[in-house]
């Protein structure tokens, strides 16, 4: 599946490979965000952080006409506010999409997967 | 004296001043937030964060500064907004936990916190990225703490604190290229060197806090952001609202008839009707304003209700903007074929852009451009091959040597005056290789004979020619023929020599310091004398020369 852009040109497919790239890159670049997780936490452990190949294991992405809604699983460093870090990951998330790839974002979730115990 | 420990009364005057400062400084830093979403929040988000970490300190009635650190973590990660808000109470949490249990700070324990505070808040973030509020924290932690091995003084500490955050802040456009591309310094960065400016301001129990004035570099600071941000939110000319970015400053203590009393708020209210953009700030004896509007007499009737007016300055920024849109418009143009001419004058500009020349080179007689100059001019028109007209003798060695050093194929046509490059332009064609247009247009160079006038600066002999100064002379493909204290007579007397049995057109270009009138009776007394003959007059508007005469 992808997402579909109609221009006058023609059409512009952009594949959840790379859209999960860019929300992934935006959602970790957020203070407070320590890793991605996986969606299917159970099957992939339950902890386990994705490395950059494998973000879009934690990035569901569902298109409809030219808009998209977006799920990250992320996880957050203990002693964050988790509301406030989720919201951020929501921002910059919706405009990386607008500003990198043109997609307009109908909801961007977020899923606080896990929480890591940042040494003090 | 040496202050030697931050009690628990000291540190609340430096949470409340420290406060009390972001939020009256809140709106600039907004106007700075690029990165990394550019939503113009920052500033908001910070104060916020800091305001619910002051409450719940004021809320606290304990004498130990380790249980206020606790309060204001706990506060500010409770109200953390946004980014910065949350790195913010991420520092703060770093702080409490290194001054747990302790009654009082000395300079070494200060330092220690915030160096805490750094580490605690680098830990939480996957990639740092330099220049931004974290760098700004990292170095001012860094020189409190080299300050703190030479002093037992809190003061001194935590003035390098505030050093060491101001230091790192100007560096910050150099570190993140989107700051630099915008050309401001990070918001959050900025955000936090208040924060510790307030902090400081506490510490030396001046009250600052009702009277912060910022200093001139500041305003101007200030200025440019918002400057920065019409430009960033106005895309087109046309949708600029308010044109004119007016400053005045009011003297508040000059003794004026009807003068009315002076509330910053009302003020500050009354002008965000009538602009945007404000800002506004005042100590008792001068209020500065800046404000965009469409109505600048309306912001100084208003101010001079307050006192005299000092300082008046008004820029049109729909000109400004044009200017920005046709400098960028003008690095994007591109041709495969370029031709540049060097010219003056903005007829005479016009008329070699009318036959078709890309890129025209400011320069003549009186300032020459240089090899430099021209490299740049065939570098920025993009093109695969070029052509160059230098219109001057002066200019045609350096136009070689540009040629020589270009990395694509440039001619050289030696044209020496405006009007053999007008007339060589007539020969070019783009579809030519570049020898060959400039044997064509080279050869055209002897059909026309070109003619300047202009006046003598002394007295001299040349070519048998007695100069005097302040007459007008007629210089005839570069010699001085004619000389004659009438400019309309030395113009004839030029245009007379010049003329052969074949000659059929002479365009008259006038320059900046003559007039058409004068051109056209040039004209006039040379069609008594010979009908056959055909008069083109253009408004040249070049400097130095009175006419270009060119006779083909």
């Amino acid at each position: 599946m992808a997402v579909k852009i109609k221009t006058k040109k023609g059409l512009i497919d952009i594949s959840n490979g790379v859209i999960a790239t860019v929300v992934g890159s935006a959602a970790t670049s957020n203070y407070g965000v320590v890793g991605m997780a996986s969606k299917n936490a159970i099957r992939d452990g339950f902890d386990g952080i994705l490395n950059r190949a494998n973000y879009k294991r934690g990035v569901v992405v569902k298109s409809e006409d030219n808009e998209i809604t977006v799920d990250v699983y992320i996880i957050i460093g203990y002693g964050l506010k988790i509301s406030e870090v989720s919201r951020n990951v929501q921002d910059s998330v919706k405009f990386s999409l607008k500003n990198q790839l043109g997609i307009d974002t109908r909801a961007v979730n977020v899923i606080v997967q896990s929480v890591k115990v940042l040494d003090e | 004296m040496v202050l030697k420990e931050i009690d628990s009364n000291k540190f609340r005057d430096m949470v409340r001043v420290a406060t009390h400062r972001m939020g009256r400084n809140a709106e600039f830093v907004n106007s700075l937030n690029v990165f990394p979403v550019p939503d113009g929040d920052t500033g908001t988000n910070m104060n916020l964060t800091i305001e619910s970490g002051a409450k719940a300190v004021a809320e606290n009635t304990s004498t130990s500064v380790g249980d206020l650190t606790e309060s204001l973590a706990k506060g500010m990660l409770m109200g953390a907004r946004g980014n910065s808000g949350v790195i913010s109470s991420q520092l703060f949490r770093g702080i409490y936990k290194a001054t747990q249990g302790m009654q009082t700070l000395n300079a070494q324990e200060l330092a220690n916190a915030f160096s805490n505070g750094v580490a605690t808040a680098y830990k939480a973030v996957m990639k740092p990225v330099e220049g931004t509020i974290l760098t700004v924290a990292r170095v001012a932690a860094q020189e409190g703490a080299n300050k703190a091995n030479e002093t037992d003084d809190v003061e001194e500490v935590m003035k390098a604190i505030v050093e060491g955050a101001k230091k790192s802040l100007k560096t910050t456009p150099d570190l993140l290229p989107v700051l630099k591309q915008v050309g401001v310094v990070d918001s959050g960065g900025q955000g936090l060197l208040f924060i510790y400016e307030g902090f400081l301001e506490g510490i030396l129990g001046e009250n600052f806090a009702d009277r912060y004035q910022p200093d001139k570099g500041e305003m101007d600071e200030m200025i440019n952001a918002m400057h920065h941000q019409s430009v960033q939110t106005q895309l087109s000319t046309q949708d600029i609202k308010n044109g004119y970015c007016t400053e005045i400053m009011v003297d508040l203590t000059a003794d004026i008839p009807d003068k009315k009393q002076f509330n910053l708020e009302e003020f500050r209210k009354h002008l965000s009707e009538i602009g945007d953009s404000l800002l506004a700030v005042s100590d008792d004896e001068v209020v500065k304003v800046h404000i965009h509007t469409e109505h600048p007499g309306s912001v100084f009737q208003y101010g001079s209700q307050f006192g005299q007016l000092g300082k008046i300055k008004i820029d049109n920024m729909r000109i400004q903007h044009e200017t920005i849109v046709n400098d960028s418009e003008e690095k994007q143009e591109s041709v495969d074929f370029a031709v540049i001419a060097v010219a003056s004058g903005n007829g005479i500009r016009k008329l070699f852009e009318s036959e078709g020349v890309n890129r025209i080179i400011s320069g003549g007689q009186t300032m020459n451009p240089s090899t430099q100059d021209i490299i740049d001019a065939i570098k920025k028109s993009g093109a695969q091959k070029a052509i160059v007209l230098p219109n001057n003798g002066n200019i045609v060695m350096a136009a070689k040597q540009a040629a020589e050093v270009s990395d694509i194929p440039v001619g050289i046509v030696p044209t020496k005056t405006i009007s053999q490059g007008l007339t060589a332009m007539l020969s070019f064609d783009p579809e030519m290789s570049v020898e060959d247009n400039v044997t064509s247009m080279t050869e055209d160079l002897d059909t026309v004979v070109s003619g300047e006038v202009t006046q003598a600066n002394r007295d001299t002999t040349i070519n048998e020619v007695e100069v005097h100064a302040n007459d007008y002379l007629g210089i005839i493909d570069g010699d001085i023929q004619i000389d004659d204290p009438d400019l309309i007579q030395a113009t004839v007397a030029m245009i007379e020599k010049m003329l052969d049995e074949d000659s059929e057109i002479i365009t008259v270009m006038f320059g900046r310091d003559s007039t058409k009138k004068q051109a056209d009776q040039v004209v006039a007394k040379l069609k008594e004398m010979h009908d056959d003959l055909e008069f083109e007059v253009h408004d040249g508007g070049q400097p130095v020369y009175n006419f270009l005469i060119s006779v083909e």
